[in-house]
């Protein structure tokens, strides 16, 4: 086993937070990382950082801190805009060799898995990629513990890598909650020097297209419809949306061409592992099961007490999906407005 | 001047090509019969021209066609064939290029991850292999106790519907007297889905593993659930043993009321049509057993669809089907549905779990009432059941 380039005796107590942003908006997924960052660093008094590349990104940095940064580590470039994985591998790793973290994260989104990948073979230390939940020991000098599932959720692995620094993880959007911000907080800016030169990077971005296509799997809630709901995806979108999710399907209702073919939940359509996924009106195919099964939380709203659909589940609701899900969308409205201080009802 | 794309053969691939085939790449005379009988031209304007495919192969052309994928391995062609050309054979050593140059459909490498991880192609746990059996009690299979070892399959043990059917098996050898086992959680996956989605050299890893897991746990004779893990068993496996023995259970069954230990003391009162999986009839040449079992049932009126035995007309799960997106509309199990429906028969009754997974999905596509699909085994078992409620189907 090689050698990391820093080992945990010269490692400083601190967490860094990888700040991926994009077009001056920071990921979702970092915030989240920040407020963990922050608990976990409380429990040990450590100090958070983020790591901040990009370019015209300064505004930021109070976000960064609102959400539990002590300190944002800035490279500010236009080479570093849009992300290249050459330009921000090269001064990730220039940051954290000046800054010796223990602890490294990165969110688990197309970038940040491709930067942590490159860093942590670069820096000869451990990923425990896909954590579950993070937490650090401080009876072994704030060891990190990774929880990673395998084989299909059937075994949970906790992952520590006690040679080797940082301790490098990435953790998918929504596995955290997002801290209530502090505005106001601050903290000290440290400005990164930028060497980077054109020809380093092999990446050239030469136009940005925005699909129209949805990634299902990156949803934190699923709300998914089968022939049951009888074609109303309507009311199914309108719950997705109170509830910060996306809308599925099986494969029936994709067949009779009342949704999309990219919303197909299932072996041959997208698997996915939602938070929570709301099942409403399937009968519960296995093919169709095999999309969901990964779901930290799984109910179904069937009206067939014998469906096959309430074998996977982890709550059922034995009734018309159609008269369940406005009912459960008119309590939520409510809440919502409880909660935004607004009229309790209409 | 007239533009022509320039095709240039590759050498190398098409040495490889004939090698691999055993040279029966090249028996192909391009009379075209396969084209004719391969059944995408049922659900399709444009047929899927097989016989193009071979021609291409048979010069070492090969630029990742899509129709290589379509190919359910049903070998309706192949019975057809006068030179005898393995065409699904051919079909996957095409996609074993595929996978070398990585030119595959999305998904399908997760499918062989997962047999790699869970020993499965289903992306399920390894510690549920058994939960199919929860309070029956199925021991561990013990050459010294047991006469034949059960060979569960991936599908009957995971997917819901399919579980049923080893259910019901496993009351019909009680009631023959039959002493069996399984091989329980260590259960291997026999690797056909690797196989027909053309990664061979992993599937050729897969059966000399499992044949000597087959070879060390004393196996003789052996039944599978699935006619997919016993086309492999018996036509894919090296053999480490000269007397080992897979059966498909209903040539076990067969034999079993042949030999006067199982016998159907209960009237099944069901018109009932039996639908050919391709692997256990064009692929194995076993049309009869089923038929046999369905007969000996008092009270059974068996009716034959217009295709059956060797023209019977497949499902489209064959040949990794079961993993690639088959479009609506193109679905040969809506066709065999109105076929089945032309019979008069309540039950179309087969004995696959993928017939099983594809047949029941056009059922509910179609939105077809008053028929529904059983497997041979699950009406046998009413046939012997006590009281005929203890089996929920």
């Amino acid at each position: 086993m090689a050698a990391s380039l820093y080992g945990p005796d010269e490692a400083q107590p601190a967490i860094w937070v990888y700040l991926e942003q994009e077009q001056a908006v920071l990921e979702r997924v970092s915030l989240e990382l920040l407020s963990k960052a922050r608990e976990l660093a409380d429990g040990i008094g450590w100090r958070v950082a983020g790591l901040l590349l990009g370019h015209r990104v300064r505004p930021l940095v109070e976000q960064a801190f609102a959400w539990g940064a002590d300190e944002v580590w800035v490279a500010d470039h236009p080479l570093l805009e849009p992300f290249t994985v050459e330009a921000h591998t090269a001064m990730a790793f220039r940051a954290l060799m000046q800054g010796r973290p223990s602890v490294f994260l990165c969110g688990a989104t197309p970038n940040g898995r491709d930067l942590a990948g490159r860093l942590a073979v670069r820096l000869r230390t451990g990923l425990t990629a896909d954590c579950t939940d993070l937490r650090l020991d401080p009876e072994r000098g704030g060891l990190l513990i990774g929880e990673v599932t395998g084989f299909g959720g059937g075994v949970v692995a906790l992952i520590t890598m006690p040679h080797h620094r940082p301790q490098m993880a990435t953790v998918r959007p929504g596995v955290f909650p997002l801290a209530a911000p502090q505005p106001g907080r601050t903290g000290a800016v440290i400005p990164l020097d930028v060497d980077l030169r054109p020809e380093d990077l092999h990446t050239r971005v030469v136009e940005r297209v925005i699909g129209q296509g949805v990634d299902l799997t990156q949803a934190p809630v699923l709300v998914v419809g089968g022939r049951g709901i009888h074609g109303r995806f309507d009311l199914l979108r309108e719950l997705a949306e109170l509830l910060g999710g996306e809308v599925g399907a099986t494969r029936p209702p994709v067949d009779e061409g009342l949704i999309g073919r990219e919303r197909q939940v299932g072996q041959t359509g997208v698997v996915c592992r939602p938070k929570v996924a709301i099942v409403c009106g399937a009968s519960g195919a296995f093919q169709f099961v095999v999309g969901i099964q990964n779901a930290g939380t799984v109910i179904a709203v069937n009206n067939d007490p014998e469906a096959p659909i309430f074998e996977f589940t982890d709550y059922g609701v034995v009734g018309d999906a159609l008269q369940v899900i406005p009912a459960l969308i008119e309590v939520l409205r409510a809440e919502r407005m409880a909660v935004e201080g607004g009229p309790a009802r209409g | 001047m007239l533009e022509m794309p320039v095709l240039t053969p590759d050498e190398a691939l098409w040495e490889r090509l004939f090698r691999e085939t055993q040279g029966t790449m090249a028996l192909c005379y391009q009379c075209g019969v396969c084209t004719a009988a391969c059944p995408w031209g049922l659900v399709r304007h444009e047929p899927f021209s097989v016989r193009a495919m071979m021609r291409r192969a048979q010069v070492g052309l090969l630029d990742g066609d899509e129709h290589l994928w379509l190919c359910a391995a049903c070998a309706q062609c192949e019975t057809l064939c006068p030179r005898g050309v393995p065409v699904s054979e051919i079909f996957q050593s095409l996609r074993e290029q595929a996978w070398e140059t990585r030119r595959i459909p999305r998904g399908l490498s997760a499918v062989l991850w997962s047999v790699y991880w869970n020993n499965n192609p289903w992306f399920q746990p390894p510690s549920y292999r058994v939960r199919w059996a929860r309070d029956l009690e199925v021991p561990r299979f013990d050459p010294a106790q047991h006469e034949v070892l059960y060979y569960v399959g991936c599908t009957s043990a995971y997917d819901r519907r399919a579980q049923k059917v080893a259910r019901a098996l496993v009351q019909l050898l009680r009631a023959a007297g039959v002493r069996f086992g399984t091989l329980g959680n260590d259960e291997p996956c026999c690797g056909e889905a690797v196989k027909s989605l053309g990664h061979r050299p992993y599937f050729y890893e897969i059966a000399q593993n499992n044949a000597k897991i087959f070879a060390d746990a004393g196996v003789r004779e052996l039944i599978t659930t699935s006619p997919h893990c016993y086309d492999v068993f018996q036509n894919h496996y090296p053999r480490f043993q000269a007397e080992f023995r897979p059966y498909h259970y209903t040539q076990y069954l067969a034999r079993l009321l042949e030999e006067g230990r199982l016998r159907f003391s209960r009237e099944v009162r069901l018109r009932v049509t039996y639908h050919d999986p391709c692997y256990l009839g064009r692929r194995n040449g076993e049309y009869d057993a089923p038929r046999r079992i369905l007969d000996a049932i008092p009270g059974l009126e068996r009716v034959e669809m217009a295709h059956s035995g060797p023209e019977a007309l497949c499902c489209g799960g064959g040949g990794g089907r079961m993993w690639l997106e088959t479009r609506a509309g193109e679905r040969f199990a809506d066709l065999r549905v109105q076929e089945a429906l032309q019979t008069g028969a309540q039950v179309i009754a087969t004995a696959c779990p993928f017939c099983m997974a594809c047949l029941e999905d056009s059922l509910k596509g179609l939105g077809v009432q008053g028929i529904r699909v059983m497997d041979v085994a699950e009406i046998a078992a009413m046939a012997i059941s006590p009281s005929g409620t203890d089996l929920r189907i």
